[in-house]
Order: C-alpha cells, then structure tokens, then sequence
C-alpha cells in the first residue's frame, strides 16, 4: 500500500486523531492566552512579579516536555488532562513576556497624555496600552500555538490524544507494513495543522489589529 | 466643576513645593505665583529648572509635597485627580495623539469622557478641526500616523481645547516641529487665544517663543525659583537682574521693537508719502527698521502717518539714536501691567 492509499484507508482514524490534536491545542492555547495576558496585565508594572512570573514559565519550559508529561501522570493521570495542562504550561512563557513587553513598550508621553486628559490608569491601560500592544501580544500566542502544535505529538506517550500516536506507532515497528506510512501521516498532518493554524492567526490579526496601527504615511 | 466654565480662571499657587524622596534639594521650592484669569503665562527657563514639574502640579501629574493650588478659588487638591484633568486642557511636545484611534476619536477622547451625547461631541469635534485649521471632512477619519509633525501638533490643540477647559496647561506644544511650521503655529495660536481668553500656563525653553505669545513671562531658575515675573515689554526693558539679563540676550532692544507696531508709535503726519519706503500699519517697529536700513532711508511711510528713526528710538526709550543703551524709559504705547504677586522665594 503507498502513502495515498493509507491516508484513503486510514481517513476515519487519521481525521479523528488531527480534530483531536487541534482541539487539544486549541483548548490549551485559550487557557495560556487568558492567564498569559492577563498576568501580563498584572504584573506589568511591577518589577519584583514581573521577573518572577517570567522566570516561573522560563522554567517550566526548559523541563522536557517528555519529562513533564510523565510527572504529570501521578497528578492528572493518563489522557487529555496531562496533556492539556502540559501544553497550557508550555504556551505561557512567549505570551507574558510579549504582553509584558508590549504594554511597557508603549510610549510612556501616550500614556502621559491619556493621564493627562483624565484616564484613570485601568482605562489607559485596557483602552491605550493594550490595543497599543495587541500585535506584539499576538505575535507571542502564535509563537507558542507554533511551539505547542509538536509538543503535542509526544503527548502519545502518556496516552494523549492526537497525531503522536500514528508518528510513535509507525517509529515502533519501523520496517513493518505501513510504519512509514503511519509515521508520514502523522508528521505531515501536523504540518498541516501548523500551516492552518498560521493562517488562522494572520486572519486574526488583519481583523484585530486597529487600523490606525497599520496604515502608512 | 469650575466656577467659570469656558473663559479662562484664575490660578494660584502657594509655597509650592516638590521634595522627590532621596532627592538633596525640592525640585520646586515655595513658589508662590497669581495668575490671573484669561491670560497666557510663560514658564520660561533652562531645562531642569523645574517648570514642568511645576506645571504638572497643576493637574496633579505630580503631586506636590506641600503647598496650595487654587483655580478659579477652588482648591485643587481636595478634588478627584482623573476629575479635575479632564476640566484642565493639556497639550505636551510629543503631542501624544493616540495612533490605534482616528483623529476626531482623538479630539473626542475627553467629551467622551465627560459623559457627552454623541451628536454633541461630533459638533464639537467638527468645530475644533476647523478651529485649528484642518478641513473636518479630510482629517476627521484619519489616523495620526497619516499626519504630518505640524497637523498632529494642531490635533494636539484641538484636543487640549475639546471639552472648553477653563485653564490649559501646555508644555513645548510645538517644539517638535520646523521652525517655519513653529512661527505658523505660534501666530495660529496668539490669534485664537485672543477670540477664546483661556488661562492658559505655556512652558517654553525658548525665549523668544515666550515674548511673541505670553501676555507675561515667568523667568525661572533652578528648583523654580521665580527670577521675575512681568510682561515681555517689561522683562526686555528691565531685567530684574544679571541671570534674566542673560536669558534676554544681546539684542533686547530689536526684541523690545518687535513687539510695537508702527500704528501704535507713527507720529502724525500724512500718511502714505510717496517717495518713501512703505509699511502696512501692522507691520512690527523690527521690521519698519528692516525696510529703512534696506532703502538707506531714516523714516518710512505708513497708512498711519509717517514713522522716522528719532521716534522709533523713542518708542523704546532710547532717545537719541547717538546714545544708546538700555534707558529704564516706560513704553509708550503699552499699558502698564496690573500688579501680579511676583515672588518665589
């Protein structure tokens, strides 16, 4: 059987295992995004939280993920729970350190002026700094959408759901009928996958991004 | 908020001081200054005297560490602080515009937050682009990245007038740009400052921006001590000391020759004579000089009579043209100042 008649033969399985790998990303990109910004909103302005929050997710993302998936088994188990918290972890680091870059990156006479007209500091920084700092802010959760897309093909090893599972099947008996088959499909569709969520993300930001931002002279 | 809501009020500050912590000695130190109502006061003075500090009490960008500050009677420092910005016009050098918004969102911003209806704030922001000279249909969807130094400069105006503030504090609000778009600006902005009488509390580094717009001029050293305060005419003919001396430069007397007009000196006679250089009755004394020294000429003639060398000196007390000097000679033609508490420490 060539790869095209696997995919054919293997479509119910392949398309279940790509839904659930987007899903799975998908669900731990919101979280990350929720709790990313909003700790960035938080800890912006304040030194001694801003570099430990940074320095918390620094950590967790120089564990192996092989590493953090396993110790996670005696806490959450097997399956999607592992997973989800895994990749959670994994995708804050890029997001807080742009949100916290981005807010304090906005020009501090903008936010002189936003005061000086009577802002209180919430409205400056949800009306001002914010949007100010979305496509920095965007750029992070891509970022790390991109890095947690191949994490989770080695959530197969605890059981996660995904397309792991056909790349670690086909590796295990390599040489067999279809392992390389069952290994393209799954490094190919995680390909796909990232292209699409790329796109995503570039639809995201033409209609999000204020337009003032993106006009030029 | 106010007791006079859109014509300018009084602002008073009393032993003003700034301490930052760890700090050896008050940024600002004890000023005490009246500035009354619909005037425009210039804070001029080296960088790091302490002008902006002391005008960013004002609105309370900063927080004095002691002292009192009354607009209009009211004392500043027992009001909300978001509050009483919002009723205080404040226009900086950076402008400040906020580029994710258009240009009549910007100009709307503080109308908006005083809870106006839309349709009110539309007229309004309507009103101020052509106020500051910019046409509303082609600049009101804009964005400020689409606008050039000097527009985002009169943005900056209009946005500081937009609620009609009864005081407008503004800090080098056209600094940033060339200095042709400057003297535009300035000229703009002494015309309609005299249709709307704000008080407004303008700091500048440059003196001769602070003689073309201030109606009086605050000489200031460091920690804001008040070297002296008095109208331009009067700080040109009589600095208070050797350090505002300094400040005035070499040529006060050409400076003071700017700010007359020939309609106000040019002694009687027939007007318009022919055969002799002429000037627009508006034209400044400085430039009635130029056109003379320019056609070799000791008089020039004007639709208000005929102006000669001996009383363009006289104008500004120097006599005869043979001895000049700085003469403490009043200036004929201007209105002796009310007296202001002038002190500072």
């Amino acid at each position: 059987m060539n790869f095209s008649e696997y995919v054919v033969s293997r479509w119910d399985t392949l398309s279940l295992a790509a839904a659930e790998h987007v899903l799975a990303v998908a669900i731990a990109i919101g979280v990350a995004a929720l709790v990313g910004i909003g700790t960035g909103l938080l800890v912006h302005e304040t030194p001694k939280a801003r570099n430990a929050s940074l320095a918390l997710s620094a950590t967790i993302l120089t564990v192996p993920s092989l590493a953090l998936l396993t110790l996670l088994i005696p806490l959450t188990g097997l399956g999607w729970g592992s997973t989800l918290i895994a990749l959670t972890a994994y995708a804050l680091l890029p997001i807080i350190r742009n949100t916290v870059t981005g807010l304090n990156g906005v020009d501090a006479t903008t936010v002189e002026a936003g005061r000086g007209m009577g802002m209180s500091r919430a409205r400056v920084l949800m009306k001002v700094q914010l949007p100010l700092a979305w496509p920095l802010i965007l750029t992070g959760v891509r970022v790390s959408t991109q890095m947690i897309i191949g994490i989770a093909a080695i959530a197969a090893y605890v059981d996660g759901p995904g397309l792991g599972t056909q790349i670690f099947e086909g590796l295990s008996r390599l040489g067999s009928v279809n392992a390389l088959n069952a290994t393209l499909a799954g490094t190919l569709g995680i390909v796909v996958i990232a292209v699409l969520f790329d796109l995503f993300f570039y639809a995201v930001r033409q209609l999000t991004v204020p337009r003032g931002l993106r006009v030029r002279h | 908020m106010f007791d006079t809501e859109t014509e300018g009020a009084r602002i008073e500050l009393r032993a003003l001081t700034k301490h930052y912590p760890g700090q050896p000695a008050p940024a600002v130190d004890n000023v005490d200054l009246d500035i009354p109502a619909g005037e425009l006061v210039v804070f001029v003075g080296p960088s790091g005297c302490g002008k902006t500090t002391t005008m960013k009490m004002i609105n309370r960008l900063v927080e004095p560490t002691s002292g009192e500050i009354r607009i209009g009677g009211k004392d500043v420092l027992s009001l909300q602080p978001d509050e009483l910005r919002r009723h205080i016009g404040y226009a900086i050098q950076q402008v400040g515009l906020f580029p994710h918004l258009t240009i009549g969102q910007n100009i709307g911003l503080v109308p908006k937050l005083l809870g106006w209806p839309a349709a009110r704030i539309a007229a309004r922001v309507e009103e101020l682009l052509s106020l500051v000279n910019l046409e509303p249909s082609l600049f009101h969807d804009r964005y400020p990245r689409q606008l050039s130094g000097g527009q985002q400069q009169r943005v900056g105006v209009a946005r500081a007038l937009a609620a009609d503030p009864p005081v407008m504090l503004m800090d080098e609000p056209f600094g940033a740009t060339d200095p042709i778009t400057r003297e535009h600006l300035q000229k703009e902005f002494v015309r309609l400052q005299k249709r709307l009488r704000k008080t407004i509390i303008f700091v500048t580094h440059d003196f001769e921006e602070a003689i073309k717009l201030g109606d009086r001029i605050v000489v200031l050293r460091e920690r804001s001590h008040i070297a002296q305060y008095d109208t331009p005419a009067e700080i040109l003919a009589r600095p208070a000391d050797d350090y505002v001396a300094g400040f005035v430069g070499q040529d006060a007397t050409l400076k003071r020759l700017a700010l007359l007009r020939v309609e106000d000196v040019a002694p009687a006679g027939p007007p318009q004579q022919a055969g002799l250089p002429q000037v627009a009755a508006g034209t400044s004394l400085r430039e009635a000089l130029d056109v003379m020294i320019a056609h070799g000429s000791d008089r020039c003639s004007s639709p208000s009579g005929v102006l000669t060398y001996t009383a363009l000196c006289g104008a500004v007390g120097t006599g005869r043209p043979s001895s000049p000097g700085r003469e403490p000679e009043a200036v004929p033609s201007l209105p002796a100042p009310e007296k202001v508490v002038a002190g500072g420490r």
